[in-house]
């Protein structure tokens, strides 16, 4: 099945999908959390971040697995993401959709 | 201690619970915890408790929120019921119309929300409270097979009336008892434990050989008692307690079998108790409560707690039946003793429970329960003005062919799902609450209340907090409901939507429930007055000595070791000295019973030239055994005669000072120097002489102020049990460790306790009462502002329905003072209204407290005159603020909206 159309993707739909990108192999909810305040200055609700989780992984724009159960969450497991193809293709249709847009402004949007 | 390791138990539970169906759950509690534990390691562990429980509710209504709204993007059924729809659907289609309806309005939402939950919380404190304390304080596996047996005086059924049992009696009930097995009595013992380690003094209790099997305690090392130890003459043995046993003797049960030095005698340590048995109140050692043949004999004097558990298959009832044949019969035989007595048999939480605490914890309950239902009234006068905003909206679904019960359902629904929803934030409140009202009580007096230590938010307090809420949604859901739902469908339609002054029943309504508010407040506001004037009082009024400056330490001098008076004499001559010597103090004295103390004596006495009186009859006096230096040290004042002096010796004339209120009562009118008295039941029943009178001290607020008191010296009374005051410019906890090392000099082998300022004393002793006004301020504050806004919300609706009517009046030339004067007028009459009907419950409540629970302050029309004064104030003011609104009306702007 080759990667289908890219999607559209919202803003901070597509701020997560960077943030999982960026923290590779460890990225679950606390650390993409933390990247997003660290790297974007964007502190989100708790709950928003796992809505958008949810809804990126419907869309199969992400995917997860569950970790071994870890002492020190209870004996709960993790669950890490992973961008997908399709992630990976939307979240590039996007970018140069913004860059074409941006083309030719680079007077005015750049920092002087 | 619960929450060492991991978040608040309950919060994780609930967010468990929410998310229960969800696939997320797992990770989503696993996320939290971890942060959690990282939170906590930084910073202190209540912020990240708190932080817990924010991030908890909140991921939790937003999981449910989403529920519901995923769910209502789907058709909703139609409202109409059809035949064969099931009940639960309908229900539950309610639910998420009321969710919808309620997330619509999000501002009165949130208000209801908040003032559900601190009305909830209150309520649930307080429960837990009452759970923990009078419910289940024993954490005994079948309490309720444990009875207590007690004497009473006869017909006796008032506070401070239960008396304990002499052994004769005890003896004889365990003979003939059938119904309880395992009959049980115990005395208080001062303990004092030498060797290993430093001297110290520790709370141990004589108990007879059943104890243990009572509780169905076995021992964790070694053996309880048994019916052999019992025998006097083998009982030196006694059984650790497992902190003392851990503490002093470093948990090596190579102790048992051998011998310790216990009140200066060798006892044999015979077992350990199992971990976190301690009763009673704490105790940390016992021995067997053994009867020489002429203590066993004795049935006038009343000093042993009795306890026992039933028989299998007896009833409470059973043994109140034999026991009342045993007890016929022992009236017979020893009527001298026992004929102004009854027995009573009653559980062993009812027995134990502090008669004090019963009057208060209801009085904390019935003002939880006034909170809560000024609460449900401003929450039903917010629904009652919803309900006259949507009347358009009811009015189309009524006349759309809705009947008049589905309405009805529905707002009922929405106001159950306010309740519901404020449940969690109610439990948040009580878990703070109970923290806070913890982490106040000193640490030394929580053994003296059985069950303190399980005062928390459990799963009970969650359920009974979830049918309260549910009871008080249908409480202050149905009127505005009904209301709301009445079919004046024609003239609401004709209205072209201005609802005007059609609501008038709904305004007489909501003018009644903010009448019945703050007539609620004001009993809470006297209540919580008077508190707090009394407890100042008992803290900070005038005591009869000085507590400032003032250091207190007590002890009690081992029988065997101190056998007779001459040794205590010297113990207490040698330590007076010592003590004085002590650099800062200015004066030291020895004294049986420290002022304020909790203990007491006492003498029956006969006075010179009255007949003799029956024994059961004569006067009671408390009684002082001091040394001459007391009243100088103490600050008590010698009104007439004088003072002990170094000659008041065993052999000199028998002498003793008397207080104001003795030779008031014995002496009316008369000069009580030089009168005589002497004392009943003593070996030395000489004529005591009085030297001089003093001022009366207040030895206890409840029980103990005027009570007529005389002092000896102790030269002449010598007594084992004994107290030192000394008497400092500076700060006297500073004395504790040089009075320690003091009195070691005088005996190296005695240890003291207690050893603590005289302000501390008393900080402890009303501890209670400090509770008490805590408790009532809050309420009464909480009661204020939610009747404020009460008031505030009534006022601002009202003139938000009148705006039409303000504007004509403005347009016809009414000044801006005018239409004030209206609006404030308004909030005048209501307030004072209610104040009238408050003030009449107010001093009916005053009377109750005066009478049951302080005593000490009398219910004051200044008081009462003052907090209604400031409940006008509070209610104008928030009358005025809405009107301010009223005046600066453009007519044109409101005219023109016709």
């Amino acid at each position: 099945m080759s990667p289908a159309t890219p999607l559209y993707l919202g803003e901070f739909e597509q701020m997560v999908l960077l943030a999982v990108l960026q923290l590779g192999e460890g990225a679950y909810a606390v650390p993409i959390r933390r990247e997003l305040a660290s790297r974007a200055h964007r502190r989100v609700a708790r709950g928003a971040l796992y809505t958008a989780l949810e809804r990126l992984e419907a869309k199969r724009c992400l995917r997860s697995r569950m970790s071994d159960p870890l002492p020190e969450r209870g004996g709960r497991s993790r669950r890490y993401f992973t961008v997908t193809p399709l992630g990976l293709a939307s979240l590039r249709a996007s970018r140069a959709a913004m860059m074409n847009l941006s083309r030719g402004l680079e007077s005015l949007l750049e920092k002087p | 201690v619960r929450h060492r390791h991991g978040p608040p138990r309950l919060a994780e539970r609930l967010l468990g619970a929410l998310l229960r169906r969800s696939p997320w759950s797992e990770s989503i509690l696993g996320d939290l915890r971890e942060e959690y534990l990282a939170l906590a390691a930084g910073r202190s562990r209540p912020v990240a408790a708190l932080w817990y429980w924010a991030q908890s509710l909140s991921l939790g209504t937003r999981h449910v929120a989403s529920r519901f709204d995923r769910a209502a993007t789907q058709p909703i059924p139609t409202p109409v019921p059809t035949r064969g729809d099931h009940a639960m659907r309908t229900l539950l289609s309610e639910a998420r119309l009321g969710l919808r309806s309620l997330r619509k309005r999000p501002w009165p939402t949130a208000i209801i929300l908040a003032t559900m939950a601190l009305a909830l919380g209150a309520n649930a404190a307080i429960f837990s409270i009452v759970d923990a304390l009078v419910i289940r304080p024993f954490p005994f596996e079948d309490v309720d097979r444990m009875v207590m047996l007690a004497e009473m005086p006869s017909g006796g059924t008032a506070i401070g009336t239960q008396e304990r049992v002499s052994p004769a009696n005890f003896l004889d009930w365990r003979r003939q008892t059938d119904t309880v097995e395992s009959l049980a009595a115990f005395e208080w013992w001062e303990v004092n434990l030498v060797g290993r380690d430093e001297p110290e003094s520790v709370l141990g209790f004589f108990v007879s050989h059943d104890f243990f099997a009572v509780f169905g305690i076995r021992a964790a090392h070694g053996r309880t008692f048994v019916a052999d130890d019992e025998v006097f003459g083998r009982h030196r043995v006694v059984v650790l307690g497992h902190g003392l046993w851990q503490r002093r003797y470093g948990g090596d049960s190579a102790i048992i079998g051998q011998s310790i030095v216990v009140d200066g005698l060798p006892h044999e340590v015979v077992g350990i108790a199992p971990q976190g048995f301690d009763f009673p109140m704490g105790s940390a050692i016992w021995a067997p409560l053994a009867f020489d043949t002429k203590t066993a004999a004795v049935r006038g004097r009343r000093y042993l707690t009795v306890v026992g558990r039933l028989a299998a298959g007896r009833s409470l009832e059973d043994a109140q039946a034999e026991m009342a044949v045993i007890w016929d019969r022992l009236v017979r035989e020893h009527p001298e003793a026992n004929s102004t007595r009854d027995l009573r048999v009653m559980t062993l939480t009812r027995g134990m429970m502090d008669q004090g605490l019963g009057p208060i914890l209801s009085l904390w309950q019935a003002s939880a329960v006034i909170v809560l239902l000024i609460a449900c009234a401003n929450v039903a006068s917010l629904l009652l003005a919803r309900g006259a905003e949507r009347q358009r909206e009811i009015a189309v679904r009524l006349a759309m062919g809705a009947s008049r019960g589905r309405i009805l359902r529905q707002l009922l629904v929405e106001s159950l799902l306010l309740a519901l929803a404020a449940v969690p934030l109610a439990l948040l409140v009580t878990a703070y609450s109970l923290t806070l009202l913890r982490s106040y009580m000193p640490a030394r007096l929580i053994r003296f209340v059985p069950g303190w230590t399980s005062i928390d938010v459990d799963g009970r307090v969650a359920l009974v907090t979830t049918l309260i809420a549910v009871g008080t949604a249908i409480v202050f859901g149905l009127v505005p409901a009904l209301q709301a739902s009445r079919p004046h469908i024609m003239e609401v339609l004709k209205e072209g939507g201005r609802t005007g002054t059609a609501g008038g029943s709904r305004q007489r309504l909501r003018r009644g429930l903010v009448v019945a508010e703050i007539a609620l407040v004001l009993p809470l506001l006297v209540a919580s007055g008077l508190s707090a004037m009394g407890t100042s009082q008992f803290l900070n009024g005038p005591q009869g000595y000085d507590p400032d400056g003032l250091l207190t330490l007590r002890l009690v001098l081992p029988e065997a070791r101190y056998p007779d008076d001459d040794a205590r004499r010297r113990f207490i001559d040698a330590s007076v000295e010592r003590l004085t010597a002590v650099p800062g103090v200015t004066s030291a004295a020895m004294t049986n019973v420290i002022p304020s103390s909790g203990t007491n004596a006492g003498r029956l006495i006969e006075i010179e030239g009255r007949p003799e009186p029956d024994p059961q009859q004569a006067p009671r006096v408390d009684f002082r055994a001091i040394s001459p230096e007391y009243f100088a040290t103490f600050r008590v004042p010698v009104l007439r005669g004088r003072a002990f002096t170094g000659g008041d010796l065993a052999g000199t004339q028998p002498v003793a000072i008397v207080s104001a209120s003795m030779a008031k009562k014995f002496w009316p009118g008369a000069d009580p120097i030089g009168r005589r008295f002497r004392l009943l039941n003593t070996p030395d029943p000489a004529w005591v002489t009085v030297v001089g009178v003093a001022g009366d001290v207040i030895h206890d607020w409840f029980v103990g102020r005027d009570q007529p008191t005389m002092y000896r010296p102790y030269a002449q009374a010598p007594s084992s049990f004994m107290g030192f005051g000394l008497r400092t410019a500076g700060d006297p906890e500073a004395l504790a460790s040089a009075a320690r090392t003091a009195l070691r000099d005088v005996d190296p082998m005695q240890p003291q306790f207690d050893v603590q300022s005289m302000r501390t004393t008393l900080g402890e002793r009303t501890i209670g009462l400090q509770y008490i006004a805590v408790i009532m301020g809050v309420f009464g504050g909480l009661a204020l502002v939610l009747a404020i806004v009460g008031v505030y919300g009534v006022m601002a609706y009202m003139i938000s329905q009148r705006l039409h009517e303000f504007g004509l009046r403005i347009a016809l030339g009414a000044t801006g003072g005018d239409v004030l004067r209206l609006v404030v007028g308004q909030a005048w009459r209501l307030t004072a209204l209610g104040v009238l009907i408050g003030s009449a419950l107010a001093l009916a409540l005053g009377r109750l407290i005066e009478a049951g629970l302080l005593g000490v302050v009398s219910s004051d029309l200044r008081l009462l005159a003052g907090i209604a004064a400031l409940v006008v104030a509070a209610a104008i003011l928030a009358g005025y603020v809405p009107a301010r609104r009223a005046t600066v009306i453009d007519p044109m702007v409101v005219l023109r909206n016709e």
